[in-house]
């Protein structure tokens, strides 16, 4: 008789309320095979994180549940605590989403696996060092010894991760619930682990519960694909012809092919007007200590230069660490260059602006929307507050009437509800805080926008609409875009020029169509064949491949 | 102004709302109200003057002409504890407002203006957190002579450093955050940034070091009165009445001493059992 491995029936999952129990998850129903890897995609608020969290036995205090969890055919509901317990130590592993939050900081990584080895499976200190070790070489981490002495912080996100599914083989689980285990990795790291996976399911038989936002990925890695949508599994479909089979205008809206692609708009020919953005030769280096204390330092930007036309629009792409960020934070005057020269619309602005006025000034020329909305709003102020004070500043003596007018054309710029202006960034949701910060960069009728990964902490339909709104905003307003992202899907909806940076220095520059069509360099390369898509298959780049590029995880760090 | 405003706005409907759950705070609440109250209309209403002699019998014990009883030259205790919460509830409130001001002040420049500047005021904050409290009081009444102003202005003095350093990491985690960056791309000056913006973010933890400061400051301001040299007699205080009774616990009439001393006990509690609900409030606000 052969069970599926993990059997979820009509789930329900409620959370405790004021007034009753909230239900978050609605008649979940999936069941993963011995050996098969199943996706659960879904954008954030779904439910498809207490799902699984109810699998591990990990929802927060006070949530309830209704419905069955066979594992291997039991029953959890009918098994005692302890055997309960027993099972999700053995049978079930799981990877969560901030490996680093995860680790105590303090701690090796040795110490971190051979921990639950010595004291739940009862292993000796040598023995638990040596499968340790073996655990670390399966997933592919070279020179396990040296690892196994080093702390969290010496270690990149990648490795990190790939260390925490090392701790979630040590007891040779049948099942691996893997919950967003990629999200903050770059495109070309999450390639890596997802190779790691690949290879355990091929020699472990390991199954594989696999959740994430991200629809392609999930097509790419997993066997069957179960998409989850205000707490309900709306769909489920084979990977291999999910494009074709689904029925759900859910499921299409999440696959990115299905939107509609309106080419980029060409700034207008006149080349002869000046750019109104110039970087020459820009230079940062940051003084930092290294993990002797040393005096070191960390070239974050290294003789960048680029050029952006009036009303144009350049991506600059890069990894983290690329110096990309650091780019925008120098033009914006929030840090200071130590060489170069920068000029926009005419104006030098190599050194930050000395003032108020200065800034003021600057600030009717160029604005930016800042990554996370979460934090890039004063969480005390209104959204009425927020771009009330944002139209002040550049016109302190306006009538109370004519800054009500400009908020309410600010809030139809961004399509907001008025009924919005009241709430706090707290109860909007992440779309609508992004649309606050872009609503509040407009407010100075700037000539250049600045965007920093402004869609990158956004769920998929979010920053599909994001898009589209920057799109609409640039053909209505003449308004030049800086985009600074790590996702080279969106350089393709909203740029025709584009910057590849690695390591503080750029790679490549061109069009968007050369760039994402024929790259020319490497690493240009290596990020467009990390990118999950049909018939993606996650490789291990071995050597032969990268050797020329150095670990693009680490920073480059020279003596001092 | 706006800080004003969003103090008014956002502080009472939080703290309304907690009230609404909270039995103990809301206990609280009532509790320090009261005695706000009679350390205001004190001199009104009390039922004698607070310093006639023999109104009633010398060490008397409670009775219904004396609910407190009487002290060892027969001044009614209850009016002298109603007369004296003027000073020993308004005194410590100058104190924690004096000291969170000033604390406040060198906190935001030093975590506004960073490097050298940052480091002069934690010197300066490292040498006042170096001398305690009381000797500092000592020194200001040996100075300024016996009384009220030179132990609150001392305290005052010696409060600066709980608060500034405090303040200044909260301050400084402040700034790192993305939507102070974003203001100042905005062209917003950094006045606005800093009043507008910044200060109501310190409100929640400074709220919350108020109410913990004011348990210290009445506590130490009781010690110096104790000490004899705070409020001089024949103007009553909580303090120097519990030093007064000493004799008197020993004679078997612990009334002197107990009655103000109970009262202290009250007020710092009411005062700390609000503290804490801020800082909850401010715990949670934060998430």
């Amino acid at each position: 008789m052969t069970h599926p491995i993990l059997e979820i029936s009509g789930l329900d999952v409620f959370a405790p309320g004021a007034d009753g129990p909230r239900q978050l998850v609605f008649d979940s129903t999936l069941s993963v095979g011995r050996g098969e890897a199943v996706g659960l995609v879904g954008e954030s608020g779904s439910g498809k994180t207490l799902t699984v969290r109810a699998v591990a036995g990990l929802l927060p205090d006070g949530f309830t549940t209704r419905g069955a969890i066979r594992v291997d055919g039991q029953e959890l509901a009918g098994l005692g605590r302890r055997a309960v317990r027993e099972l999700r130590a053995r049978r079930i592993g799981m990877v969560f989403q901030t490996p680093r939050a995860h680790l105590n900081p303090l701690r090796t990584i040795g110490d971190f696996l051979t921990e639950a080895l010595v004291h739940v499976a009862g292993a000796s200190p040598a023995d638990a060092g040596r499968r340790a070790r073996a655990l670390l070489d399966e997933v592919g981490i070279t020179d396990p010894d040296r690892r196994m002495r080093q702390h969290p912080g010496e270690l990149s996100g990648g490795l990190l991760q790939r260390v925490m599914i090392a701790a979630a083989l040590a007891m040779d689980p049948e099942i691996l619930l893997a919950d967003e285990i990629t999200t903050a990795l770059d495109v070309t790291t999450q390639e890596e682990v997802m190779a790691v996976l690949a290879e355990l399911r091929e020699r472990r038989e390991l199954s594989l519960l696999f959740i994430t936002h991200d629809l392609a990925l999930a097509g790419a890695v997993c066997d069957r694909v179960n998409v989850m949508q205000h707490g309900r599994i709306v769909e489920t479909l084979p990977a291999a012809t999910m494009r074709r089979d689904a029925t759900q205008a859910y499921t299409r809206t999440l696959m990115a092919a299905a939107l509609d692609e309106a080419p980029p708009i060409v700034a207008e020919a006149g080349t002869a007007a000046p750019p109104i953005l110039r970087l020459e030769g820009i230079r940062k280096s940051y003084r930092l200590r290294d993990a002797r204390g040393r005096a070191d330092t960390l070239v974050a930007v290294d003789d960048v230069s680029m050029e952006l036309a009036r009303g144009g629009s350049l991506g600059i792409v890069g990894e983290s660490g690329s110096g990309k960020t650091t780019a925008a934070r120098i033009l914006l005057g929030l840090e200071t260059a130590d060489a170069g020269r920068i000029e926009v619309a005419g104006e030098d602005w190599s050194r930050p602006a000395r003032g108020g006025r200065g800034r003021r000034h600057r600030a009717k020329l160029a604005q930016m929307v800042f990554q996370d909305p979460y934090q890039s709003l004063d969480r005390r102020q209104t959204v009425e507050q927020c771009l009330r004070e944002a139209i002040r500043v550049h016109r302190p003596r306006a009538e109370r009437a004519a800054l009500d007018a400009r908020i309410a054309e600010l809030m139809g710029h961004v399509r907001l509800d008025p009924a919005l202006l009241g709430q706090r960034p707290r109860s909007l949701s992440g779309g609508q805080r992004q649309r606050v910060a872009i609503a509040r960069a407009l407010a100075a009728d700037p000539e250049l926008l600045v965007l920093d990964e402004a869609v990158s902490a956004l769920d998929v339909t979010t920053q599909v609409e994001i898009l589209t709104l920057l799109d609409t905003i640039r053909r209505e307003t003449g308004l030049a875009l800086l985009m600074i992202t790590h996702d080279l899907t969106v350089i393709r909806r909203l740029c025709d020029q584009v910057v590849v940076m690695r390591q503080g220095r750029i790679e490549e520059h061109g069009t968007a169509e050369a760039i994402l069509d024929a790259p020319q360099a490497d690493y240009t390369r290596l990020l467009l064949d990390s990118i999950p898509r049909e018939g993606w298959t996650p490789r291990r780049r071995r050597l032969g491949r990268t050797g020329s590029l150095a670990t693009v995880t680490r920073s480059t760090v020279i003596p001092d | 102004m706006s800080v004003a405003q969003i103090a008014g706005g956002a502080v009472p409907t939080v703290a309304k709302r907690a009230a609404r759950r909270d039995w103990l705070f809301r206990g609280a609440l009532v509790v320090f109200g009261l005695i706000a109250l009679a350390a205001l209309l004190g001199p009104w209403i009390a039922p004698y003057d607070s310093s006639a002699l023999y109104v009633g019998p010398v060490n008397g014990a409670s009775s219904l002409a004396h609910p407190f009883g009487t002290d060892d030259v027969g001044r009614d205790i209850l009016s002298r504890v109603l007369v004296g919460a003027g000073a020993s509830v308004f005194a410590p409130i100058v104190v924690v407002l004096l000291s969170t001001v000033l604390g406040l002040g060198l906190a935001l420049t030093a975590a506004w203006f960073g490097g050298w500047v940052s480091g002069v005021v934690a010197r300066v904050v490292d040498v006042i957190f170096a001398i305690p409290g009381l000797v500092i009081a000592v020194l200001a009444v040996a100075m300024f002579g016996k009384g009220l102003v030179a132990p609150v202005v001392a305290l005052s003095i010696a409060y600066i450093p709980v608060v500034a350093r405090l303040t200044q990491t909260a301050a400084a985690r402040e700034l790192g955050k993305p939507y102070l960056a974003a203001l100042r791309v905005q062209g917003v000056s950094s006045l606005a940034i800093c009043f507008r913006h910044l200060v109501p973010a310190m409100i929640p933890v400074v709220a919350a070091q108020m109410a913990v400061g004011f348990g210290y400051a009445m506590l130490d301001l009781a010690a110096i009165s104790f000490l004899g040299l705070g409020q001089q007699p024949p103007a009553p205080d909580w303090g120097s009445m519990i030093a007064g009774g000493q004799a008197g616990i020993l004679a078997g009439a612990p009334e002197q001493s107990v009655f103000p001393a109970v009262f202290v006990v009250i007020t710092v509690l009411a005062v700390g059992i609000i503290g804490a609900r801020v800082t909850l409030w401010a715990e949670e606000k934060e998430r």
